[in-house]
């Protein structure tokens, strides 16, 4: 069973349209990576799946339709948005105790464990904590509460290098089981391409991919060849070919065979880069 | 019921500060009444003669009149903090940028905005109550030391006066409870505005074209209307006190005009639930 089926899903602001025709298959125990420029619609495409905007198609969460607003619905899905969203007015204390109470899934013991691992100062009000310590008591909130879907959408934008992957770490760590999907939107593609395992790449509110990442690579290399042989990768009309330091290069087909040409694993980002194109990943 | 309990607790943490400032502003007020006395007395300009006053003819009129008027004061404070706390009731979060995490909780949207429609309007209520019991005890006590205190009159006062403001309390909040819904900022001024803007264009109408479209503002001054002591007479026997009081029970609290208050205050804070409802969330 797929804990999230979307079909045909179009989501129009105004005139613009942020999301075309969308259509997923999002199966139980995987890692996705949500993928696209600024404005692709990946933000959007996350907001509709928690019901938090109007839109046309289908969308089933753990088989139950999401058309508005629903409160059953997060009782199986957490959410970690990109800007800081907490409230303010409280304390961390008061925002543990009202999050915890609110929430059925709520793991008191998993919630202790984490707490006396963290230097969160319980009695300060939010609006004073850094930027760091809202995230860290964001992702304390969310990994207490046993849920099956955890969407993160650009969690750790603005934050450092350590902390970004100490965040990724702990949710590997703390959350992730065979029994459990989440979903990532980032731009950081290269810190999170190790524990992606399926990717979806979205521009200008299409689809353009969604596949498993180790067989995209295994499907796919990149081909590099002196710049003035750039004929040799021009003949199997890639994409895009990349000119640089007097070299030429582009992401084929593994059946391909080119004399003289150097063979490497194509990343995250050259797959990207090949598919949607812009430097904007 | 535990999740609405929830809300309510969290409610009350963010608008402590703002239901605590009428006691602060009632306690000042007290201060400065025992400051002033004080001062007069050690200067020597406090010459009232206590005996003119205990050997007046009791009254138990003025039982009834000076404990329904000790609520006005902290009345009208309270409807000034309930246009305050309801007119942030549905946009401050989304002003705040904590919209999503709110919304992001296993809860129901009715649950939320009645927790924010209770705050900000029964939280005004229960402050009322406490400073007009204050109030109720302390100027009792005076009348009873320097004149006279029949206990039934006084508190059908306190207690008439209250629910007077109560009700004024729960028709202001909860049209300004429904503007929070539509305007994003400065809700009640906002309303007031366009509601001012509506009665002229429709009395220019009316005088213009013999139309009789009806006036918003007129209607609901008329809505907010509970009951007058005009009929009041102040050397009235207690005899005449106690049916007053019984016919201002009808005036203020069984009516027909409740039933209608009610209703209104009732239809706008489904309406506001609705609307917030059915709003994205960006």
């Amino acid at each position: 069973m797929s804990y999230i089926e979307v079909k045909n899903l179009t989501k129009y602001y105004g005139k613009l349209k942020a999301l075309d025709n969308v259509s997923l298959s999002i199966p139980k125990g995987r890692i996705i990576g949500l993928l696209g420029k600024n404005g692709a619609g990946k933000s959007t495409l996350m907001r509709c799946l928690l019901g938090f905007l109007k839109h046309t198609g289908e969308i089933e969460i753990l088989g139950e339709t999401v058309k508005s607003h629903k409160e059953s619905i997060h009782n199986h899905i957490a959410f970690i948005p990109d800007v800081s969203c907490l409230d303010n007015r409280l304390t961390v204390q008061q925002t543990i105790d009202y999050v915890s109470s609110l929430n059925p899934s709520w793991n008191a013991e998993k919630s202790q464990r984490l707490l006396a691992n963290s230097d969160l100062p319980m009695n300060q009000k939010v609006a004073n904590l850094s930027k760091g310590m809202k995230t860290k008591l964001y992702l304390l909130i969310t990994l207490s509460l046993d849920v099956k879907i955890l969407l993160l959408d650009e969690p750790t934008l603005g934050l450092d290098i350590v902390f970004r992957k100490e965040f990724f770490n702990t949710i590997l760590g703390e959350f992730f089981n065979e029994t459990k999907t989440i979903i990532i939107s980032t731009h950081q593609v290269e810190e999170v391409e190790q524990i992606l395992q399926d990717i979806i790449f979205i521009d200008e509110g299409k689809k353009i991919l969604h596949g498993d990442i180790g067989e995209l690579k295994q499907k796919n290399s990149v081909f590099t060849l002196p710049s003035e042989s750039i004929e040799e990768l021009e003949k199997f009309k890639p994409n895009i070919i990349n000119r640089t330091l007097g070299r030429v290069s582009a992401i084929l087909g593994n059946d391909i065979q080119i004399e003289g040409a150097e063979i490497s694993r194509p990343s995250l980002s050259d797959l990207f880069i090949e598919k949607v194109g812009g430097s904007n990943a | 019921m535990h999740k609405f309990k929830t809300l309510i607790i969290k409610d009350l943490w963010i608008y402590k500060k703002s239901l605590l400032i009428p006691f602060w502003i009632t306690a000042g007020f007290y201060i400065l009444i025992i400051l002033s006395f004080g001062v007069a007395y050690f200067k020597g300009d406090l010459n009232f003669n206590m005996l003119d006053i205990q050997e007046a003819s009791p009254l138990s009129a003025v039982n009834y009149i000076v404990n329904f008027a000790i609520v006005w004061f902290p009345g009208l404070m309270s409807l000034i903090f309930t246009v305050m706390l309801t007119q942030g009731a549905l946009n401050e979060d989304v002003r705040k940028n904590c919209e999503l995490f709110h919304r992001s909780q296993p809860v129901s949207v009715w649950y939320r905005t009645g927790s924010k429609y209770l705050t900000g309007i029964v939280g005004n209520w229960v402050v009322l109550l406490i400073i007009a019991l204050f109030n109720f005890i302390v100027i009792n006590i005076i009348l009873a030391l320097f004149h006279q205190c029949v206990f039934s009159t006084a508190f059908a006062g306190l207690v008439q006066s209250y629910i007077s403001f109560i009700k004024t309390g729960l028709i202001i909040g909860s049209i300004t409870f429904f503007l929070s819904v539509v305007f994003k900022d400065k809700a009640f001024l906002q309303g007031f505005a366009v509601l001012l803007a509506v009665q002229i264009l429709f009395l220019i109408l009316n005088t213009l074209l013999n139309w009789k479209l009806p006036l918003p503002l007129s209607y609901l001054v008329k809505l907010l209307k509970t009951t007058s002591i005009e009929e009041f007479e102040v050397d009235a026997s207690i005899e005449e006190i106690s049916n007053f009081i019984s016919r201002n029970w009808n005036a203020i609290l069984f009516n027909w005009k409740t039933l209608v208050q009610l209703v209104f205050s009732g239809v706008l804070f489904a309406g506001a639930t609705l609307i917030y409802k059915s709003k994205e969330i960006k």
